[in-house]
């Protein structure tokens, strides 16, 4: 490559960066008095149902921590307010919000204050429990191991809060995942099928039972087919496990998928 | 002939055919009803795809696709829209338009689909503008601002023509908007008048908003209404108040939002207003249809409106003077214990949104929302969607910004209650349900009524569906493979009956093999 070459090449080079300017650069409404205001209305609206009406999680991940999953910068938050997590419940708001939009939440996000994480369970001891006293690994995957009847928890600890995973051990049907309801079916010939929702609509419905056996029927095809409103994760843990291994438990699903 | 002109004229479908769908109510009453009968009861189990048309525009369809003179047209989210050639469903013409970047809008860029008026063809774009389209080139006329985007405003709704005025509503009541209805003229875009649907202070009712709320008063506009040509009167729907869930700041009646208005069609004044939910805060809009009907109301013939509440019940009213009839609970409503003599509400307390969180029911779409409504002159039944369920709604006190978000707070699902859906068929004079067809999710497509004794609908898993009309007994069904968000409508060319819906982004037009 001849210097010349070269020289204009590094000049693409700027002027690319130059016109991208804003994408990767800082939140341009950093300095925008009412931005923190208009994200928090933004917020509640779209944000409150999963991350909770102060931010602090639920089905969605804490945002007061100050670590996210996504990446740390200003960038990668905006990115995933437009784009969307792939593969996770979080879904891109770029047609409803706009860029502008999504930078005020940013800048709500940004001024949440900070809090510790309080975590007293044992990492370790939580494992043991996940795949050994618990059987959660009977029904949940993370990574290749597991079962697959109840929700993939191999991200777990990046996508749910602490509280939140501490609720869905002790109190199950507090919340449900969408898509996780109860399907009973029965076939003309009298025989009782009970499983996890795959699929559910007007005339069929998709389940997997507790043996990871997939069905499919069409309503004509059965006695009946009834969705009930309620988890099969059985609601016991709270008897089979003392409190401190629900703490090691919640201990080790919060650093599943990464720091937390 | 001078006759026919006159229709014409008068009606502005000046190229109309019996077997043509020329606007969003099909007729200015608002019934989206079809006389075509060659796909009827005894045949529509045979209904299969004849073409489908593949738009490669993101987002829901929510569209009323206008047939005539051999072509289809139809508008898509974020200001495409396309001529189609109605036999094979070929491209003739592909408008689009950039949407400015800031525009907000509470629910996506959707429209809702044109009107026409001889050669010219009606939308508004997403960035509150009105546009005048030559529907043999698909090129723009006219465009004319409505309002100014940055302050909120957007617009999503079909127009409606009448009397050679485009008629047009506003959306923007989540943004901290003043809602009106404008008219224009047809063929040059000039706007002839305006009525907001929030008054000001020193105006009749200005007193029913405290201080100066009323500037952001909301009250969209956001559904076509319909029009009486004999009372020259043009109803329309309006949304909620702003902020929706905080009335802290507006107290008072909050005139004329979540109402019923009848604009005198020549100048834009107030005939008369009925409010459904006076101080609404749960964001139950009554921009759904104004159907227009003749009634025979407890032996009377009666000059009806009748409208199917967000707020879960089913109004009959006077379209001359706007005097209430009756209402009638068509899903569960607990804010409530029934509506008066007068039309007024008698509230429930602990139903409001409150900071931790209040249930109540319907939910904050509703009960019956915007998807399109049919009535049939064949049945005699009028025939609309529900949701059933119930919301948490919460309340937080919160900051005027112009053109932002001014909602003043949220809803939440409850997770054991999954809200689930209805197809309805009352009898328009008394409400009463004739038959009812229950689907797992909340309803997301408008319904269309044929004279060949059949109610078509779709579902947001992707079902198109064909009933009895009488009956309510499912004669039909298709996977689509879309969300059908849109309502269908019928067409007939060279003979043969098409019955055409939006599924996705695609738009898929059957007929009888």
């Amino acid at each position: 490559m001849q210097i010349s070459d070269k020289l204009s090449s590094v000049n693409r080079l700027l002027a690319i960066l130059i016109a991208c300017s804003p994408c990767w650069a800082q939140n341009p409404l950093a300095k925008d008095p009412t931005a923190i205001e208009a994200g928090r209305g933004i917020f509640r609206i779209y944000c409150a149902p999963c991350h909770g009406l102060k931010a602090d999680g639920g089905r969605g991940p804490d945002l007061t921590l100050g670590v996210f999953a996504a990446g740390e910068t200003d960038q990668d938050l905006y990115r995933v307010i437009m784009n969307g997590v792939p593969g996770s419940e979080m879904p891109g708001y770029s047609e409803n919000m706009g860029s502008d939009n999504s930078w005020r939440l940013v800048s709500y996000i940004r001024s949440l204050a900070r809090r510790e994480i309080v975590n007293t369970g044992n990492r370790t001891t939580g494992d043991t429990l996940f795949w050994g006293k618990g059987s959660c690994g009977g029904c949940h995957q993370v990574g290749n191991r597991g079962g697959t009847m109840g929700p993939d928890l191999t991200m777990a600890g990046r996508r749910r809060s602490a509280v939140y995973l501490r609720d869905s051990i002790v109190a199950v049907d507090k919340d449900l995942t969408p898509g996780f309801l109860t399907i009973i079916v029965e076939t003309k010939e009298g025989r009782k099928i009970t499983g996890v929702q795959r699929g559910f609509d007007t005339f069929s419905a998709q389940l997997v039972n507790n043996k990871g056996e997939y069905f499919s029927f069409y309503k004509e095809q059965v006695k009946s087919i009834k969705r009930e409103a309620r988890s099969l994760m059985p609601g016991t843990y709270s008897k089979l496990l003392t409190a401190s291994e629900i703490d090691d438990l919640v201990a080790y699903m919060i650093t599943l998928g990464g720091k937390q | 002939m001078r006759l026919l002109l006159l229709i014409a004229l008068t009606t502005g479908y000046l190229l109309a055919q019996p077997g043509d769908w020329t606007s969003y109510g099909q007729n200015p009453q608002g019934w989206r009803y079809s006389e075509l009968n060659q796909i009827n009861t005894q045949n529509v189990s045979r209904l299969a795809p004849e073409w489908i048309f593949q738009t490669g525009v993101a987002g829901r369809f929510q569209s009323v696709p206008l047939v005539f003179d051999q072509q289809m047209y139809i508008t898509g989210p974020s200001n495409h829209a396309f001529a189609l050639d109605a036999l094979t469903g070929k491209q003739v013409w592909h408008y689009a338009k950039a949407v400015p970047k800031g525009v907000n809008g509470c629910c996506g860029q959707p429209n809702r689909g044109f009107a026409a008026e001889g050669d010219l063809l009606y939308k508004v774009n997403f960035e509150a503008t009105i546009v005048a389209i030559d529907r043999r080139t698909g090129k723009t006329v006219w465009e004319t601002v409505i309002e100014d985007y940055k302050k909120g405003y957007s617009a999503t709704v079909a127009p409606l023509v009448a009397n050679g005025k485009v008629i047009i509503g506003i959306a923007g009541a989540e943004f901290g908007t003043r809602g009106f209805i404008d008219a224009y003229d047809t063929k040059t875009g000039k706007r002839l008048w305006r009525f907001y649907t929030v008054p000001e202070k020193n105006e009749p009712n200005g007193d029913s908003w405290s201080g100066d709320s009323w500037q952001r008063g909301g009250g969209s506009t956001w559904i076509t209404g319909t029009w009486d040509p004999k009372l020259n009167l043009t109803y329309w729907g309006t949304g909620n108040p702003g902020p929706d869930l905080n009335g802290d700041h507006r107290k008072g009646d909050n005139l004329y939002t979540c109402s019923m208005v009848a604009l005198d069609l020549d100048t834009g004044k107030l005939k008369w207003h009925f409010q459904f939910t006076p101080h609404d805060l749960h964001d139950w809009d009554s921009m759904g249809d104004p159907v227009l009907l003749d009634l025979n109301v407890k032996g009377k013939p009666v000059k009806a409106l009748v409208h199917a509440d967000r707020n879960g019940f089913y109004y009959v009213l006077d379209r001359t003077s706007g005097q209430f009839i009756s209402a009638k609970p068509y899903t569960k409503i607990t804010w409530t214990d029934g509506i008066g003599p007068d039309g007024r509400p008698r509230l429930i307390s602990g139903q409001e949104p409150s900071e931790a969180g209040n249930k109540s029911c319907p939910g904050m779409g509703g009960g019956h929302n915007w998807q399109a409504t049919s009535y049939s002159p064949q049945t005699g039944l009028y025939y609309f969607n529900t949701t059933d369920g119930c919301h948490l709604y919460y309340k937080t006190d919160q900051d005027f910004i112009p053109g932002q978000w001014f909602q003043g707070s949220t809803i939440g699902g409850i997770p054991t209650e999954p809200l689930t859906g209805r197809l309805l068929a009352v009898d328009p004079a008394t409400g009463n349900i004739k038959w009812q067809f229950e689907t797992v999710s909340p309803p997301t497509a408008g319904v269309l009524a044929t004279a060949g004794g059949l109610v078509f609908t779709g579902e947001k898993e992707g079902y198109f569906e064909a009933f009895d009309a009488r009956t309510g007994k499912l004669l039909y069904r298709f996977q689509t493979g879309g969300v059908i968000g849109a309502p269908p409508i019928a067409y007939s060319l060279g003979g043969k009956q098409y019955i055409v819906v939006a599924a996705g982004s695609s738009v898929i037009a059957f007929s009888v093999r």
